[in-house]
């Protein structure tokens, strides 16, 4: 779905913010080579371009539909083994930050940006065709401290091990076709303005997650 | 042997060109609706000429029934708050605060603070048909002396009520409703979807209004003054049928009003339908008309040349004329389809004609099942349908039970 449709679908579904997050695919792997090879990834090349397109989409959302648009990026460290891969999102960055660095030196980059982290779906999912992405949760004692927040729902799933944990949490969509619009979402209790749904998210007081459905089971 | 074998051979011809015969019968009724579509909208635009000098704009209240989030919604809901017209309420009217509606209709009221926009949540169980339950507090709230009955998945431009109330000048006239085309389809279930509506409900509509001045009520645009709905006993006459559009069209007819067609063509937008939705509707529509048109519903299936073409296979095998029967009646209705597309501006990629004959044989599938059983869903519930497509609650009793039970098994076998 391009962007222009997403920011559509989002709109005329009456949501108040959306944040966009394109794959940053880590150059290494195979499927990382793959995903370059066929510009599936965003890149330092075509960054700015990206940051701009999604900045001309959010002005016209935010007219149109009084519809937010964050721009981010979905750092993308994808293997073979699930043990392996790890995908998270960096929310409201301003600078292109490359896959292939390490996990400490990318959450500390974000930090510097003033970025929101955030692991997504970080456990077991009911998907059989994909790959997990465990790294971060299997690591969680040695990179919790970076986090955000970490996704407790995703499309159909639920982890409920971030809740035992007692994590900060966020529900995420996963957005890659239309019928993923019907998934599990944020509630926040916040001003709609980035640096408040930030803060929101990052003290996780006044967040709760609601599965949005249509409610015409036709 | 050899003579029970030319014997057979000669009953096949016959049986063939039987076929033949029903499906150019089949070509030739779809060339006239062709015909009808062709020339009902050559005349819109001179109408639309005429029609501008006319000054007498009444009040309307636009009443908009709202359940789950339809493609296009917003901006579906907007284009009616743009419209040029001096005064006119819209009403929103749904029934229950959750409703992902909801907030969609609060962002278009807040987008335009001069309109009377009202949002009614409201819910209304007083029959079974739960469009007329939701419409009925909006009709109990509506102010002006004529009531717009306007579906949510339809899109109007700016000059849609100054067109539409010209008609209700003449005194004679009861209700206006409005020609519809389909447009925008993204998936296969929408490009169904449009195909259907553009050629066979579009196509119906104005061969009979055409051939046999029948005015079909859509109820997806229906004008009519407050006074003549309070007449025939007010929305809530028609709380307990399927059709209540139809019916409402009737009832004015028999007080001896006139039903006017307007040829001003209104857009039904259809996105991002699945196979399924698009088949539970047809199914749904297909067993009201059963209902309604009783032995008149078999001429439906004249109007499916591509079906008619089919069973020559069933006769002959794959052979060569059988093959090219079905291909060129399937190319035949393919060009139609495209022609009435244009005709309409319904915007679809000229391939996706090719995809004609294949709906019109699932359309076949629907009309069979249609008449199989009694039920309908519709808006998550379920009805049973009987005369004049009465509706009654779908009670699970006796054998019903155990036929569900079955059925969820298996469902959830496959989930």
């Amino acid at each position: 779905v391009n962007l222009r449709r997403t920011v559509d679908l989002f709109g005329q579904a009456g949501f108040d913010v959306v944040a966009i997050t394109d794959h940053v695919v880590n150059g290494e792997s195979t499927y990382g080579k793959v995903a370059n090879r066929f510009k599936f990834s965003l890149n330092k090349g075509n960054f700015d371009a990206y940051f701009s397109q999604i900045r001309e989409e959010g002005k016209r959302a935010l007219e149109k539909y009084g519809l937010l648009v964050i721009p981010g990026v979905e750092i993308t460290k994808s293997s073979l083994s699930s043990n392996m891969s790890a995908h998270f999102l960096l929310i409201d960055i301003k600078e292109f930050i490359p896959a292939s660095w390490n996990y400490e030196k990318i959450f500390l980059e974000a930090k510097k940006q003033d970025a929101l982290i955030i692991a997504c779906h970080p456990h077991h999912t009911s998907e059989l065709m994909v790959i997990d992405t465990l790294y971060l949760w299997n690591n969680r004692q040695k990179y919790a401290r970076y986090i955000d927040a970490w996704e407790i729902a995703n499309r159909d799933d639920v982890f409920n091990v971030i809740s035992l944990k007692k994590y900060p949490y966020i529900a995420g969509s996963d957005f890659h076709r239309v019928r993923h619009l019907y998934s599990w979402k944020t509630m926040l209790n916040c001003e709609k303005e980035i640096s408040a749904i930030k803060q929101c998210i990052r003290y996780n007081r006044g967040v709760a997650i609601t599965l949005f459905r249509n409610g015409v089971p036709f | 042997m050899e003579f029970h074998f030319n014997s057979k051979r000669k009953v096949n011809m016959e049986i063939f060109w039987i076929i033949s015969g029903l499906t150019i019968i089949g070509l030739i009724g779809f060339g006239l609706q062709v015909f009808a579509i062709h020339s009902y909208t050559k005349t819109t635009r001179r109408l639309g000429e005429e029609q501008d000098s006319i000054e007498t704009f009444p009040p309307i209240s636009i009443i908009k029934p709202l359940s789950g989030l339809d493609d296009n919604l917003f901006d579906n809901l907007e284009s009616f708050c743009r419209q040029d017209y001096p005064k006119y309420e819209i009403l929103f009217s749904i029934q229950d605060m959750n409703d992902p509606t909801y907030r969609v209709v609060e962002n278009v009221k807040k987008r335009f603070p001069e309109k009377e926009i009202s949002i009614l949540v409201e819910r209304c169980n007083e029959g079974l048909n739960p469009k007329v339950n939701n419409m009925l507090p909006a009709y109990r709230q509506a102010r002006y002396p004529y009531i717009l009955v306007s579906d949510s998945n339809v899109m109007v431009d700016q000059d849609y009520l100054r067109r539409i109330i010209q008609h209700m000048q003449d005194p004679k006239v009861g209700l206006v409703t409005n020609l519809i085309r389909g447009v925008g389809a993204k998936t296969i279930g929408s490009l169904f979807e449009n195909l259907q509506l553009n050629s066979f409900i579009l196509g119906n509509v104005c061969f009979l209004k055409k051939f046999f001045n029948i005015s079909c009520v859509v109820g997806k645009s229906m004008l009519m003054r407050r006074c003549d709905l309070e007449a025939i006993g007010g929305l809530r006459a028609f709380k307990d049928v399927l059709a209540e559009d139809h019916f409402i069209g009737e009832n004015i007819k028999k007080k001896g009003q006139e039903v006017i067609l307007s040829n001003y063509m209104i857009s039904n937008v259809n996105e991002y339908w699945g196979l399924k939705r698009f088949l539970n509707r047809h199914l749904r529509w297909g067993k009201m008309r059963w209902k309604i048109l009783g032995y008149k519903y078999f001429t439906e299936l004249i109007e499916n040349p591509v079906l008619l073409s089919l069973p020559c296979l069933l006769f002959e095998g794959p052979s060569t004329r059988a093959l090219i029967l079905i291909a060129s009646v399937s190319l035949a209705k393919g060009i139609g389809d495209f022609y009435i597309g244009e005709k309409i501006s319904a915007q679809l990629h000229p391939l996706a004609y090719l995809l004609s004959p294949l709906k019109d044989l699932l359309m076949g599938m629907v009309w069979f099942m249609s008449i199989a059983n009694d039920t309908v869903v519709w808006r998550g519930k379920q009805y049973l349908i009987g005369e004049n497509t009465a509706l009654f609650p779908y009670l699970q009793k006796g054998v019903w039970t155990w036929r569900d039970r079955f059925a969820d098994r298996i469902r959830a076998r496959i989930a």
